[in-house]
């Protein structure tokens, strides 16, 4: 279901990155998400929204209904400052976690 | 700002997530369409890329509705601090109402808080004893002589002690007074003589040192003592070294090993405490081994889990074993029975009917500042009917306007109760005096978390009753508001009504809580004229306990005593003076003698004669006025050796002789082994107390039956208390070592025992005050509104050729019409509530009609009053300025 196959919080910080650029509606992030990642992360796109209305109720993004490339109403999200202090942390967090794997992939077993 | 986000998109939490996943769906659709997907395919595809839709929607649906909760509470909590902004800033507004209702609320709660204060800490509070509520007092009363306590022999309790299985321990307990050397002048100390395991017993802890071991009490054992914590700080200031100190006491030294925290004792307030052993009376072969030599109450502990029933089953039991087993150590025609009573409440017997009348009191008086606020608001209320119309026409819902008005209230009893908090902590210290006549737990009187949390409570009531009170928030009032000047006659009959029926109300409890004080001032008038059979005036009294080592024979206290009388008759200014072994309104307790008559016959089973018997010199009589009404009182004669003579009081001759005369008759109280001749007859004498029935009296001379506890009366030409240097000194000159204590005269015990029925009238009296203030106050302004709402249909009315007296006529009527049926109630009030006070009477009847004709026409006449200044505005009104104005 939801997130299955990606790491726990992945998505999460997936979505603050998206978002790093400016406001966009859910169909957009789920798009960026798909084309960063190659379309390697195999998810149910529907996952997406309980995990953007979360960070909404955490205070780390702002809703707000707009207008569409297509001219249809479109719930938008935006970075608050609280979740762009988030997306550094995470970042950080990420690399030092992929790093430390890699290097244990990397080295010889004993 | 997230307000402002609301109310343009207000929260609809489905089609806001609904609408998401449909632009989800439809965008998805088309990018797989422009990647060449036919469009009925990739509708399909789009739908099972996203998953479960119904899951997706109610897992956002759930985080949104907690945010929502979030939210609300916010709302809330900003809506309520924006609510008691609003009020606090309304209520400044109007100062005169608000000082008003907060004035009369904070003497409604005040008093009560005041009065609960006494309630929790005498009433509600556990014992501070360890196991304080399992701790009885064991009682031998005796149902031929009416005696409620007979006290018990040691061997009993011994008996009582092993046979009784719902008891988990007891000890044994008496009081008397000795003389204590070794620190400053000899004192007389109140000493209480108890087993080793009494502290044990009662669960009481020491604050220094220890208590007493066991053996402590064992024949031989070392001289212990444990001094109460009052004698601790008032004799020796505390003196953190006391512990191992000695002192001497009965010609022996005892040592002192512990000091007891400041609890409240019953029923004696002792300065020391020692084991059985070191008593001389307690420890003598008679007291240790006789079955009828009682001198010890009871103390005990229920087991765990056993009830006082249980307990006086058992109690009963063994009373039965004793009374086969040794019919001879009780005294012929005697009903002795053996009881039990909780120790919390025996402790508070005397205290509770006062207070908990008190409390009811309060109550009304509270319900009285409660209906005066009521009307303060209630008018209040119809001046700012266009500003709440304003409000609701604006869009404020009925429900923002109730909760509007309710703060207001609330804020307005809250600030009340802070005031009668004030108000309550400046009675404390008043009231802590007025119980300690009651109850030795007065001390435990304080302003505690129980009595702030019953403030709170209080006042959070009053301003949920205030605030919802019926007509304030009503929706036909809102609307008829906006429509100007008609507000008034619309709201005014509704409105009207309910100022009508709170100011019944209001003059219906006055008049009960006045019927209450009138009654006990009656009664309070009767006890101070009541005759007491002796003359107060010019007395003073002294006990001169004579140290019992030292005077340990008739003789030597004969010797002493006749001394002391003769230098004292010898002062210039004294008239008459004498020796007794007690005396009116002194707090020893009636003992009754059984005694025989010569001659006749008391059948088994039939109670023997009993008297109150006191030993007497012979100024006695004279000195407190008690008149010879036959036969003569002693005289010089009358001593050891003559024959044996006795005075009785008019009351004995009465019941035992009926219309003969007992003069020259002979009675023994010691089975005929002497024969004492009576001859004289005095006035009966309210011994006991001013409130109490005359006791059957009979006096013997005391030089022919001398006690060492020695009472000393005399009667002065000027005052009597310029006498107490020359006793001290002629006392000091006999006998160094010889305290005098409780010098007082005779008119301050008098005075002291009218003291706690004189406070219970004072405070019934203030509290009886200050609702006919609050009620004629609250009267007087309902008129006032009234007139002021009315000035247009008087002025048309005057304009149409009404005179000015009927105009007067009119409102009077209005006003006297509402007291009238207040009344009218009042008096049914009354008929039912004052049955709770007749304990407390002393010769008036709760129904006494005197006091309720009183009491009506004062209210009656303070009702006048209080309309006419509005009545007379009324009958001045310019009718051309009324019709104009408006």
């Amino acid at each position: 279901m939801a997130g299955s196959d990606l790491y726990t919080g992945t998505l999460d910080v997936l979505i603050l990155k998206a978002l790093s650029g400016g406001a966009m509606h859910g169909y957009g992030i789920g798009l960026w998400i798909r084309r960063s990642t190659q379309e390697v992360l195999q998810v149910q796109e529907g996952a997406l929204y309980p995990a953007l209305h979360r960070l909404a109720r955490r205070g780390w993004l702002d809703e707000e209904w707009g207008v569409s490339e297509t001219g249809r109403d479109a719930k938008y999200y935006r970075l608050t400052t609280v979740g762009r202090r988030q997306l550094r942390e995470e970042m950080m967090r990420w690399t030092r976690y992929s790093l430390a794997v890699t290097a244990a992939l990397n080295a010889s077993p004993a | 700002m997230k307000r402002r986000f609301r109310l343009v998109t207000p929260f609809r939490v489905r089609p806001d997530v609904a609408g998401e996943i449909d632009f989800h769906m439809e965008m998805r659709a088309r990018e797989l369409i422009a990647a060449g997907m036919p469009p009925e395919e990739a509708r399909r595809e789009a739908a099972a890329r996203f998953g479960d839709v119904g899951a997706v929607t109610a897992a956002c649906e759930a985080t949104r509705q907690g945010q929502l909760r979030e939210r609300e509470r916010a709302d809330l909590l900003r809506d309520l601090w924006q609510d008691i902004g609003f009020a606090a800033r309304t209520l400044r507004k109007t100062p005169v109402f608000t000082v008003a209702a907060v004035l009369t609320l904070a003497f409604g709660i005040g008093a009560n808080t005041a009065i609960f204060s006494v309630i929790s800490g005498v009433l509600l509070r556990p014992l501070p004893y360890e196991h304080g509520d399992r701790l009885l007092t064991v009682t031998q009363p005796d149902g031929a002589t009416g005696a409620p306590d007979m006290a018990f022999s040691a061997l009993e309790v011994a008996d009582y002690r092993d046979r009784s299985h719902s008891l988990d321990a007891l000890a044994e307990y008496h009081s008397m007074a000795f003389t204590l050397l070794g620190h400053g002048d000899p004192m007389r100390v109140q000493t209480g003589v108890v087993s080793a395991s009494y502290f044990d017993v009662m669960g009481i802890r020491p604050l220094l040192g220890r208590t007493f071991r066991e053996g402590e009490d064992a024949k031989g054992a070392a001289p212990v003592l444990v001094l109460s914590y009052e004698f601790w700080q008032h004799a020796f200031g505390g003196d953190p070294t006391i512990v191992g100190r000695t002192f001497e006491m009965n010609d022996r030294v005892h040592t002192v090993v512990g000091v007891l925290p400041p609890i409240p004792q019953e029923p004696d307030q002792n300065d020391v405490f020692m084991p059985i052993s070191s008593c001389p009376f307690r420890s003598s072969p008679q007291m240790a081994d006789k079955r009828e030599m009682r001198m010890v109450n009871i103390f005990a502990r229920l087991r765990p889990g056993a009830s006082v029933v249980d307990a006086r089953r058992d109690l009963t039991a063994t009373s039965s074993e004793l009374h086969r087993a040794h019919p001879e150590s009780f005294p012929n025609g005697s009903r002795f029975s053996v009881t039990a009573s909780l120790l919390r409440d025996e402790m508070t017997r005397r205290a509770r009917p006062t207070f908990l009348v008190l409390l009811a009191t309060a109550g009304f008086v509270l319900l009285i500042a409660c209906a005066n606020v009521a009307n303060l608001t209630l008018a209040r209320r119809l001046q700012r009917q266009r500003e709440l119309a304003v409000r609701a026409a604006l869009g404020a819902g009925r429900g923002r306007i109730f909760r509007q008005l309710m703060t207001e209230s609330t804020l307005l009893a809250l600030a009340g109760g802070v005031a009668g908090l004030l108000v309550a902590i400046q009675l404390t210290p008043m009231l802590i005096g007025f119980a300690a006549r009651f109850t030795p737990r007065a001390q435990e009187i304080s302003i505690d978390w129980r009595v702030l949390a019953f403030t709170f409570v209080v006042s959070l009531a009053c301003g949920v009753a205030l605030g919802s009170l019926p007509g304030l928030a009503d929706r036909q009032n809102l609307v008829s508001g906006l429509k100007d000047g008609s507000a008034a006659s619309t709201s005014g009959r509704s409105g009207r009504r309910i100022r009508g029926a709170l100011i019944v109300s209001q003059v219906a409890i006055a008049f009960v809580l006045l019927i209450g004080a009138g009654l006990m001032l009656r009664s309070f008038v009767n006890l101070v004229r009541v005759n007491p059979g002796f003359d107060p005036e010019r007395v003073l009294t002294a006990r001169v306990d004579l140290n019992w080592t030292r005077y340990d024979s008739t003789a030597k206290v004969r010797a002493f005593t006749n001394a002391l009388l003769a230098r004292l008759g010898e002062t210039p200014g004294v008239v008459a003076v004498a020796s007794a072994s007690s005396f009116p309104l002194n707090h020893v307790q009636p003992f009754a003698n059984t005694f025989l008559i010569e001659g006749r016959f008391v059948p088994k089973g039939e109670p023997q004669p009993s008297a109150d018997a006191q030993a007497v010199s012979p100024e006695y009589f004279t000195a407190l006025g008690i008149p010879l009404l036959r036969g003569r009182v002693f005289t010089e004669t009358d001593r050891d050796g003559a024959e044996e003579v006795a005075v009785v009081t008019a009351g004995l001759a009465r019941r035992y002789w009926r219309d003969r005369e007992p003069i020259g008759e002979r009675i023994t109280f010691d089975e005929g082994k002497h024969w004492v001749r009576i001859v004289g007859v005095v006035g009966d004498v309210k011994q006991y107390g001013l409130e109490q029935e005359p006791t059957a009296g009979i006096y013997v001379p005391f030089d022919i039956s001398p006690v060492n506890d020695l009472r000393v009366v005399i009667e002065s030409r000027g005052d009597p208390a310029a006498l107490e240097q020359r006793l001290r000194a002629a006392t000091r000159d006999l006998d160094g070592m010889q305290p005098v204590t409780e010098v007082e005269t005779l008119v301050r015990l008098r005075d002291d025992s009218l003291a706690s029925p004189r406070l219970t009238t004072l405070l019934l009296g203030s509290f009886a005050a200050l609702a006919l203030l609050i009620t004629t106050a609250g009267l007087a302004g309902v008129i006032t509104f009234s007139v002021s709402q009315r000035t247009r249909e008087i002025g048309i009315r005057m304009a149409l050729g009404a005179e000015r007296m009927s105009v007067l006529a009119l409102v009077l009527r209005q006003g006297l019409g509402l007291v009238a049926i207040g009344l009218v109630l009042g008096v049914g009030g009354a008929l039912l509530m004052t049955r709770l006070i007749s304990g407390l009477l002393f010769q008036v009847r709760a129904s006494d009609p005197l006091t309720f004709a009183a009491v009506a026409l004062v209210l009656l006449m303070v009702g006048i009053l209080a309309c006419l200044a509005p009545a007379r505005r009324a009958a001045t009104v310019d009718p051309t300025i009324a019709l104009k104005g408006a």
